[in-house]
């Protein structure tokens, strides 16, 4: 039950809110429910401390056959930055989101994102994380075409049809491994792989379709187009929801399979997975720096992102996990902040070009800093949380003899500060250009919620960055639980009550 | 135009196919059948109706609306999941409950059958939904 509950909490909301009419109703009951899931993410927080893994069979089915829920400290952590992400995102979107949008299901679909990403998070079985894939694919593309503007559609259909083609790959790689292993269990295919690891190279074809999969979903370098082509068009609350979660839960399955199967075949997967991660920084950055719209900048910047937690996992040492699971974390908060407050300027100046917008700092000093707090926290700039991740991703880096590999990811963040810079110069410092005149919002509408959604996200930011020891500890153990499957093996096969 | 043959059949074809329907749910368990099954063969006699009647019609021999159906068997699903909690099982577990001998051997009542009229009600109201918005948009025979 304890981890049942991340998937019956937003199940009940998605009830609640086919049988409640009142658009005003469901806002509430969605922070409610936000609310709650986060108490509850919170809770398992000690649990995991004490058993190390939590394991959950339903329907007391014992493990290779039933369905097992597993959460290792990982997965735990996730939970918690998902919920964190969702609950401000939630409280933002009461008041960014239009009341047509939210009346005809806003937050019923956003509710079946986290429903989904959680089950990502929590599944023990190779099936299971498909199917809280689709479900996570269908309400995010619902979400994009809500409300059916023509910029919105184009940006939908492109990312429904790169998707689909995603869990096209994963379904057929989850079918070859079946027919090869006859498991899904994720434990129980890792515990077998192990015993028969010459036959890996046999394996290789189905593992390819499905870290292809999610390397599309996780939008790592030659697969990102879908990205940078929609994120930009739905509205603002909901693109910062879909930075902020969906290429994550890509980035965890690889690391969950990387150190569960791929590590068996290190000779292979281990150069690739690096290169791709490089590559995904190096040319994530050099798109962001050749762009003119504030979210489609960001947008370049989650690519790029990406490739540095894939090198972290790449480097696959103790120290380079956890600075993956520390950059991810980071990066969750970061990045959503980066959207919220691109909405805010969207909301007032009703366009994101940076050409035609200037004097925004003048006009509202507190989102000036906001962003300020999270761009720069991107960029790595001490005392922010990014800061912290870029150094943890270099030491590993040059702890683990990838010399080259580090001054790339430094290069890299070099260049991530040139076009946050760039983003703060254009909105927030310079005139507003003389010969584009753009038409001011007749009246000033009130955004106080939206406000405190992201004061609360910049507090977390900084806080993470001052008091990163506990963190980073925390995701040092993660990673050698990581490191070490034969517990997960253990705990998910010989499960007791 | 009315047709009133075929109006009298779709009434006749909805009230049959709504019985074979339940008796395909309750046999559901143990032989072919069940609830997506049943809740889909239940829809084709509501289809048949909204196509002779018009949509308002069937709206209106539902009572409620289709969104209201769909909660109500995700709840009717949500209670059969969390009821096992009561006993200290894991969620999801199959509880039966026990009846007298005489009847034992071919009625069985648990968990998994209110799981099943759950998953009947949510089918027919996503599949009327779905119908119902075509319909409207298409302007057919309303």
């Amino acid at each position: 039950m304890i981890l049942l509950a991340h998937i019956l909490l937003p199940f009940t909301y998605i009830l609640l809110a086919l049988l409640i009419k009142k658009a005003s109703i469901k806002s509430r009951l969605a922070v409610l429910f936000a609310t709650f899931n986060l108490l509850w993410a919170l809770a398992l927080l000690p649990i995991v401390q004490f058993k190390d893994i939590i394991v959950v069979q339903v329907g007391g089915w014992a493990a290779p056959y039933g369905i097992s829920l597993v959460a290792d400290r990982f997965s735990v952590f996730m939970l918690i930055m998902t919920a964190i992400v969702f609950f401000l995102v939630t409280i933002y979107a009461t008041q960014s989101v239009d009341k047509a949008r939210r009346k005809s299901g806003h937050f019923f679909f956003t509710f079946g994102i986290l429903m989904g990403v959680n089950g990502s998070f929590i599944a023990g079985d190779i099936f299971n994380l498909y199917v809280w894939y689709e479900v996570m694919l269908m309400s995010s593309f619902i979400l994009m075409s809500l409300g059916g503007e023509r910029a919105q559609m184009e940006g939908s259909i492109k990312y429904l049809i790169l998707n689909l083609i995603s869990a096209l790959f994963f379904v057929s790689g989850v079918g070859l491994l079946y027919g090869n292993l006859g498991t899904l269990n994720m434990a129980d295919l890792s515990a077998i792989i192990s015993e028969k690891s010459h036959m890996l190279t046999h394996l290789n074809p189905a593992l390819i379709l499905m870290v292809v999969s999610f390397a599309i979903k996780g939008a790592l370098v030659p697969f990102f187009f879908w990205l940078p082509a929609s994120y930009h068009t739905p509205p603002p609350a909901v693109s910062a929801l879909l930075a902020g979660l969906l290429t994550k839960v890509g980035i965890y399955s690889l690391i969950r399979f990387y150190t569960l199967f791929l590590y068996h075949d290190a000779p292979f997967w281990n150069q690739l997975i690096l290169w791709m991660g490089v590559l995904s920084m190096v040319i994530g950055v050099f798109a962001a720096s050749s762009q003119f719209d504030f979210r489609k900048i960001l947008s370049f910047h989650i690519i790029s992102q990406v490739g540095y937690v894939v090198i972290g996992l790449g480097f696959y040492t103790v120290s380079g996990i956890a600075a993956a699971i520390f950059f991810l974390a980071h990066n969750m908060l970061s990045k959503t902040n980066a959207f919220l407050v691109a909405g805010w300027v969207k909301r007032q100046k009703g366009t994101l070009n940076l050409k035609t917008l200037g004097e925004v700092y003048k006009e509202s000093p507190v989102w000036g800093v906001l962003f300020f707090i999270s761009a720069f926290s991107l960029a790595g700039l001490p005392p922010l949380s990014g800061f912290i991740g870029k150094y943890l991703i270099i030491k590993a880096g040059i702890e683990a003899n990838y010399i080259v590999v580090a001054l790339i990811a430094l290069f890299v963040g070099l260049f991530t500060l040139f076009s946050m810079v760039k983003i703060w110069l254009e909105v927030f410092w310079k005139d507003v250009p003389k010969d584009r005149v753009v038409k001011i919002p007749e009246k000033k509408r009130k955004s106080q919620y939206m406000l405190t959604a992201s004061i609360i996200m910049a507090i977390l930011i900084v806080a993470m960055g001052l008091w990163a020891q506990p963190i980073v500890t925390y995701c040092e153990q993660a990673a050698v639980d990581l490191l070490n499957p034969e517990l997960y093996i253990d705990r998910v096969l010989n499960f007791s009550r | 135009m009315r047709n009133l043959i075929l109006e009298k059949i779709a009434i006749i074809y909805l009230r049959a196919i709504l019985i074979v329907s339940v008796w395909l749910l309750l046999r559901g368990h143990n032989e072919p059948g069940g609830g997506f099954i049943a809740g889909i063969i239940a829809s084709t006699g509501f289809i048949l109706y909204a196509i002779v009647y018009g949509s308002t019609a069937v709206e209106k021999t539902l009572r409620y609306n289709t969104r209201n159906w769909i909660g109500s068997g995700l709840l009717i699903i949500l209670i059969a999941v969390v009821l096992p909690l009561i006993w200290g099982k894991p969620a999801m577990t199959s509880i039966w409950m026990t009846l007298p001998d005489s009847i034992s051997s071919y009625v069985h009542i648990g968990t998994p059958l209110l799981f099943d009229i759950g998953v009947y009600v949510a089918v027919i109201g996503i599949i009327l939904s779905i119908i119902i918005t075509i319909m409207d948009v298409l302007k057919w025979n309303s």
